[in-house]
């Protein structure tokens, strides 16, 4: 039972940054039904933007500021600048080809991801950067009751993903920002001619779900302590696979396909090995793939004619 | 063979023109294919030239070298990448070695260097190889740094009879076994991880008392053999020993840390990325485990593992411990001011220490000329070093290329981050 309790909050972790990430794709792809696969990528330029904010105010070791206010910078500023890249990548790649093929802008859109991973090399070189997470917050605080473990980082990344999940699901259902990015998915025609400005809704969905993998980036970098060019690849990919096996386009579906994910990972390491971790994970899309083509909880394609 | 060789359908025709146009056009065609394929064989023998130096150059009489020219010696090691502080920490000992010894041996020597990332595998030194092959001037080479790099390119420099000496490739089968990975031109100056592994587990015998363990390895090479050494050791000793495995890839250790038992002592952790010892440390005390890290040489690096408590094994000692070593680390620290002295750098001194040694020794045998490089090999294994900048004196083995009396040492990392030798 140790072992099993552990194990899920090891899951809850990794889990929820799958989920915050696969958050982007489903609403890119809910409104303009495009794979962003430049996704990953946002996520690894968050992270090291939180990484040089860590740094710009005087490291892990000796901050300049309190503690909790250098978490709080880097978050912002890792989430504002991963979500102007977003917009900025919407608006120079995507935006020119929005009325060709879906292949055109597939393909774009895995060029870009390979374009901002050789870009990170330039700019940032091949070394792995440490957060040296251990030396802001020490790694043995945090609640240790009985057969529970759970350091402070982990207790942060799990509840601030938690309350930007819930704020997401409330701005959708409640804002009118939200309500247009609905009506935009379900009919863009439909919804310019009744006055949605498209073009702003398709922004915002690009700025959010951006903010988001920021964000997720900073989570990382904090918990596994490390951010290098390469990190965005898997991470994406698993996050693309949680929103496909949560039902893409659904926002609740990310959500729970993220930490589907995440939970399958950590269970297989514990319980088999980590070397059939990604076997587990894929396996398990593939099987949702066959019983249920439309994801956990997405809903069946609608032909419009 | 050439283009122009008479092909025998190539006769005179005596049709219409309509045929001896077609006729010419399937003469061109002809003679088109002909040149093709004589090129392409071309390109194919040039091809197994350059694979196989010795197949052009073989029966040749190597050209001499003066030795009052000035000879190269190459370095190879990972400059760039995430190895790239061992490489640029082995070449500014190569370089002071170089700039300080040339006058004690009487040599003009220039260093060459070569860049071999470990992240774009054994391609680089292979490369390199060719080169250092070809340019008669290079009379040795230090290096290749890793071991993947030593396997792949031994043969290559075994041909053309040039001596690589690596001051950091710990692979035992390099040079031990049935199944030899490097040549018999092919030297080393630290012990391997025969002698690592066990000496590892002995400290945590001895010292630590351990009696259980944890031991995990990365499904490559290095990690595999220096785990199965110190798992032979700890169980021989009646230690428990728990062996997990995972991919080189990980990053997220936590749930293999789950896994690690309350009451185990030590992680015997061999990896080659020290960040990795580092978040799997801290995902240890994540979880309240008392259980310390205890990393191989591949974790050895103050900036990137620095979680006090744990432990480390390296090739080499503190050189400060011995005070002959002062006016040379001094003279190092002045061209160096920014490096710090840490263990990856000095064996290079040691390594170049070698090579001039016996280029010097080949260049007096041969008259002021080395006639063959085979010379140089032929005299790295009788080198012997007093004073040795790792402490002792220097000296082969006579069964293997391997130092005789390599010894590990054992580090903690103290709260400061610093590493105490211990062991």
């Amino acid at each position: 039972v140790d072992t099993f309790i552990q194990l899920t909050l090891n899951g809850l972790t990794l889990g929820s940054v799958y989920a915050l990430i696969a958050l982007g794709y489903s609403l890119v792809y809910g409104i303009l039904k495009l794979l962003n696969f430049a996704q990953g990528e946002v996520y690894m330029m968050g992270a090291f933007m939180g990484y040089f904010t860590l740094v710009a105010l005087g490291g892990a070791a000796s901050p300049a500021v309190p503690v909790a206010f250098v978490l709080v910078l880097m978050f912002l500023v890792a989430g504002l600048s991963a979500g102007v890249l977003g917009v900025a990548i919407e608006r120079f790649a995507y935006r020119p080809l929005r009325d060709a093929p879906r292949i055109a802008p597939l393909i774009t859109a895995l060029g870009m991801s390979f374009f901002l991973q050789s870009t990170a090399l330039l700019l940032f070189s091949a070394d792995v950067r440490n957060m040296d997470t251990s030396e802001l917050i020490s790694p043995s605080t945090g609640i240790h009751v009985g057969p529970l473990d759970i350091s402070l980082v982990r207790i942060l990344v799990i509840v601030s993903a938690a309350f930007l999940m819930v704020a997401l699901a409330r701005f959708v259902a409640q804002t009118k920002l939200g309500k247009a990015m609905r009506a935009v998915a379900y009919d863009r025609e439909a919804a310019e001619m009744m006055g949605i400005d498209v073009d702003r809704t398709i922004v915002a969905a690009f700025f959010i779900g951006s903010v988001l993998a920021g964000a997720a980036g900073v989570m990382v970098g904090l918990v596994f302590d490390r951010v290098w060019h390469l990190m965005g690849f898997t991470a994406g990919l698993k996050a693309f696979t949680a929103a496909v096996v949560g039902g893409i386009g659904n926002i609740p579906g990310a959500m729970l396909g993220g930490l589907l994910i995440g939970l399958a990972e950590a269970f297989t390491a514990g319980y088999i090995s980590t070397t059939f971790q990604n076997l587990i994970v894929f396996g398990l899309l593939i099987v949702v793939m066959l019983v249920r083509p439309t994801g956990l909880l997405g809903s069946p394609a609608i032909e419009k004619v | 063979l050439t283009g122009q060789q008479v092909d025998p359908n190539d006769v005179e025709y005596d049709g219409n023109q309509y045929l001896e146009q077609h006729h010419k056009g399937g003469q061109r065609m002809k003679r088109a294919i002909a040149l093709a394929l004589v090129a392409a064989i071309a390109a194919m023998l040039a091809a197994t030239a350059v694979a196989r130096p010795t197949a052009a150059t073989g029966s040749d009489a190597q050209q001499a070298v003066s030795c009052k020219s000035t000879l190269k010696i190459a370095i190879v090691t990972p400059l760039t990448g995430g190895a790239g502080f061992l490489g640029n920490a082995q070449l500014s000992w190569a370089k002071y070695a170089v700039k300080t010894l040339q006058s004690k041996y009487g040599l003009k020597v220039r260093l060459v260097t070569g860049d071999t990332p470990v992240e774009q595998g054994p391609a680089p030194a292979q490369a390199l190889a060719q080169k250092y092959v070809a340019d008669k001037a290079v009379v040795a080479v230090i290096g290749p740094a890793t071991s993947g790099a030593v396997a792949a390119t031994s043969k290559t420099y075994f041909q053309a009879g040039l001596a690589h000496i690596s001051p950091s490739a710990t692979r035992t089968s390099l040079t031990q076994g049935a199944a030899k990975e490097a040549t018999s031109a092919f030297f080393r100056v630290v012990g391997g991880d025969y002698i690592q592994g066990p000496s590892d587990a002995k400290y945590m015998v001895d010292k630590l008392k351990v009696t259980k363990v944890v031991i995990i390895d990365f499904q490559e090479p290095y990690s595999v053999g220096l785990a199965d050494a110190a798992q032979a050791y700890l169980k021989s000793k009646n230690v428990t020993v728990i062996r997990e495995s995972t991919s080189v890839k990980t990053t997220d250790f936590s749930s293999l840390v789950t896994k690690v038992p309350n009451d185990a002592q030590i992680v015997f952790f061999p990896t080659q990325q020290p960040e990795d010892a580092q978040t799997f440390g801290q995902q240890l005390l994540e979880q309240g485990k008392r259980a310390k890290v205890f990393g191989g040489d591949g974790s050895n690096s103050p900036e990137k593992f620095k979680l006090a408590g744990s432990y480390v094994s390296n090739f080499a000692p503190d050189i400060s411990g011995f005070a002959y070593n002062k006016a040379l680390i001094d003279g190092w620290k002045k061209d160096n001011p920014k490096s710090s002295l840490e263990s990856f750098g000095p064996p290079t001194y040691g390594a170049v220490q070698v090579a001039m040694n016996a280029i010097k020794r080949a260049c007096t045998a041969g008259n002021g000329q080395i006639k063959d490089r085979r010379d140089v090999v032929r005299n790295v294994k009788r080198i012997v070093v007093k004073n040795w900048i790792l402490g002792g004196d220097f000296r082969f083995s006579t069964k293997t290329n391997d130092p005789l009396n390599a010894r590990f040492y054992i580090f903690q990392i103290q709260s400061n981050g610093s590493y105490k030798l211990v062991g």
